[in-house]
């Protein structure tokens, strides 16, 4: 048993070990807050004169609503995708056994390593000859394969998780064992099928490499993209550069603490299921 | 090719599967020809397009002559090349290591019973849940030569300032301290959810044997998350590779190439340089240190189970 007093040292440490940890976030928010001649010249860290100014500068000047609209389809139709697509292989996975199902496994796990570069080179091509640059399509179909390996593994394990003879008394009743999938095991899953949605749709709205390729229309940025493109035209306006982030956080974090509970299953998917 | 209903006990079920032989059935075909669609589409396609590109002298705007294995040649005889190989190396090597050790403190330290470890838990993972882009920009200002918080405290104790971003070794320090930043928090999440399923009556009964902390930690924990570390080690020697995200953002891969993994060269040769042959060449060549890797990893899970 742990002594009391030893008890609340831990929760000291750990604090003070998610301090430091998380410092460099606390800026980002904080900073946000103060101009950049402040920022640059203060030696302390907390807003002393608490300022909106750069929320003013990236609401008025700035696309940044394009780009979180945009990174909000994007991420929003490639999450929905990825879930129908893992839903429907997971639960060949889960019900039946052919050979194909263990050469797909395989497939999945070198989706899982691929390294996209080599896919971007001969896409940017394909695409850009389609007059698909710029275009939305692209991107999504991209993020939803990336997705594909870890969304099928964790729906193939909640799947695996709900008894067989339900869906084998359903097909006996009558039932095609598709219609059983959708009516049965499909409501069951539901809780778990949220989670891994909302990770793909995370995984999405955060990813920067594949929407900088195809998306430099300033129309089109998601925002990575544009927060990126704020580096480069004002490298030194910490002060909005601070306001952008702290924004295009918040969707990022409110999704997060949603899903938490869920992390640990999904951090293990990807090793423990292939 | 057989198909048959999953059974309850895979013992029994290549006997019912060859008394009973059932018809065959299309749906998990059906099932999976979606996915199998778009991977064929958005990766075996432009997989096969890159090795042939990989083989061509050509740009973004058309393939050229075919030069066999010139592309690859020339880079065999690059000491750029040679350079990025060596920092996707360090870059593998260090995050993996560091990440493990500090993942494990942590996941050492959550597990134990406190007030509060649950919010811990959770803040601890921020840094691998925010987008590459909002760490960078926080990073950047950190580090900054003027006005950036580790100088302006360094200078206060009247030592540098250190240019982080312009001085190729300090540009490595940071690229790969803020890549660790980054990743340990998912080897924290997967090593702690490995130490939870660990049955605590073994601890008990080693403790009643008079095992010291590091006997038990030996002898108990470290068997019980071996396979575990050694996927996910695999896993993160992976993902290192392929990162592009942490090495462009902070330093685009300079300075005068220093933090320019494999990724990067491949991007630079294809949109910077507009060689595709020369950056396919490259992605190709990663491809195969990453399938390498890959297989080891199957085999590791294949001993696991």
């Amino acid at each position: 048993m742990i002594k009391p007093n030893r008890k609340w040292l831990l929760l000291l440490v750990g604090l003070v070990i998610v301090f430091i940890v998380d410092f460099p976030i606390i800026t980002v928010i904080l900073n946000s807050f103060r101009t950049t001649e402040t920022i640059v010249s203060s030696h302390s860290i907390l807003p002393t004169e608490p300022t909106l100014a750069n929320y003013l500068f990236i609401n008025t000047r700035t696309h940044f609503w394009t780009f979180l609209l945009n990174s909000i389809i994007v991420a929003f139709a490639s999450s929905a995708l990825a879930i129908v697509l893992s839903a429907l292989a997971g639960f060949a996975m889960s019900r039946y056994r052919a050979r194909i199902l263990g050469g797909y496994n395989q497939a999945l796990l070198i989706v899982q390593m691929f390294p996209l570069i080599l896919a971007i080179i001969p896409l940017f091509i394909f695409f850009r000859n389609l007059n698909l640059v710029n275009n939305f399509i692209p991107v999504i179909m991209v993020y939803t394969v990336t997705q594909l390996p870890f969304a099928t593994w964790m729906l193939r394990s909640y799947f695996d998780n709900i008894p067989r003879e339900l869906d084998e008394a359903a097909t006996m009743d009558g039932c095609s064992p598709l219609r059983a999938f959708l009516q049965i095991i499909l409501p069951l899953t539901v809780p778990g099928i949220m989670a891994v949605a909302i990770f793909s749709f995370l995984f999405s709205y955060n990813e920067f490499f594949i929407s900088s390729v195809f998306l430099r229309d300033e129309n089109r940025m998601t925002m990575p993209v544009g927060i990126q493109s704020f580096m480069q035209q004002y490298s030194t306006d910490w002060g909005s550069l601070m306001a952008s982030a702290t924004l295009g956080m918040v969707p990022t974090l409110i999704l997060f603490f949603f899903i938490q509970k869920y992390m640990v299953a999904g951090a293990t998917a990807g090793a423990v299921k292939g | 090719m057989p198909v048959k209903v999953a059974q309850r006990s895979p013992a029994a079920s290549p006997a019912v599967a060859q008394t009973l032989r059932p018809p065959f059935q299309p749906l998990p075909y059906l099932l999976l020809l979606p996915s199998l669609a778009l991977i064929f589409i958005i990766e075996f396609y432009p997989f096969i397009n890159g090795v042939s590109f990989s083989f061509h002298k050509g740009t973004l705007l058309g393939t050229g002559a075919f030069v066999g294995l010139g592309n690859y040649l020339r880079l065999f005889n690059s000491p750029t090349f040679y350079n990025s190989l060596w920092f996707s190396f360090i870059f593998a090597f260090f995050n993996v290591l560091v990440s493990y050790v500090l993942g494990l403190a942590l996941a050492l330290f959550l597990n134990l019973d406190f007030p509060g470890r649950g919010f811990c838990r959770v803040a601890l993972l921020v840094p691998w849940i925010v987008p590459a882009v909002v760490s960078i920009v926080s990073w950047k200002w950190l580090i900054a030569d003027r006005g950036g918080l580790v100088n302006i405290i360094l200078d206060s104790f009247g030592v540098g300032p250190i240019y982080f971003l312009s001085q190729s070794g300090w540009a490595m320090v940071a690229v790969i301290v803020i890549k660790i930043w980054r990743s340990f928090p998912f080897m924290m999440l997967s090593l702690l959810a490995a130490l939870q399923v660990i049955d605590k009556s073994l601890y008990e009964a080693g403790r009643i044997d008079g095992a010291t902390n590091w006997q038990l930690f030996r002898h108990i924990t470290l068997p019980h998350i071996k396979n575990i570390s050694i996927i996910q080690a695999i896993l993160m020697i992976i993902w290192s590779i392929n990162d592009f995200e942490t090495p462009f953002l902070l330093t685009q891969g300079g300075p005068s190439s220093a933090t320019e993994n494999l990724i990067l060269l491949s991007y630079r040769y294809t949109f910077g340089r507009n060689d595709v042959g020369l950056g396919s060449a490259v992605a190709i060549l990663t491809l195969i240190i990453l399938l390498v890797l890959s297989t080891i990893m199957m085999r590791q899970q294949g001993k696991s189970t």
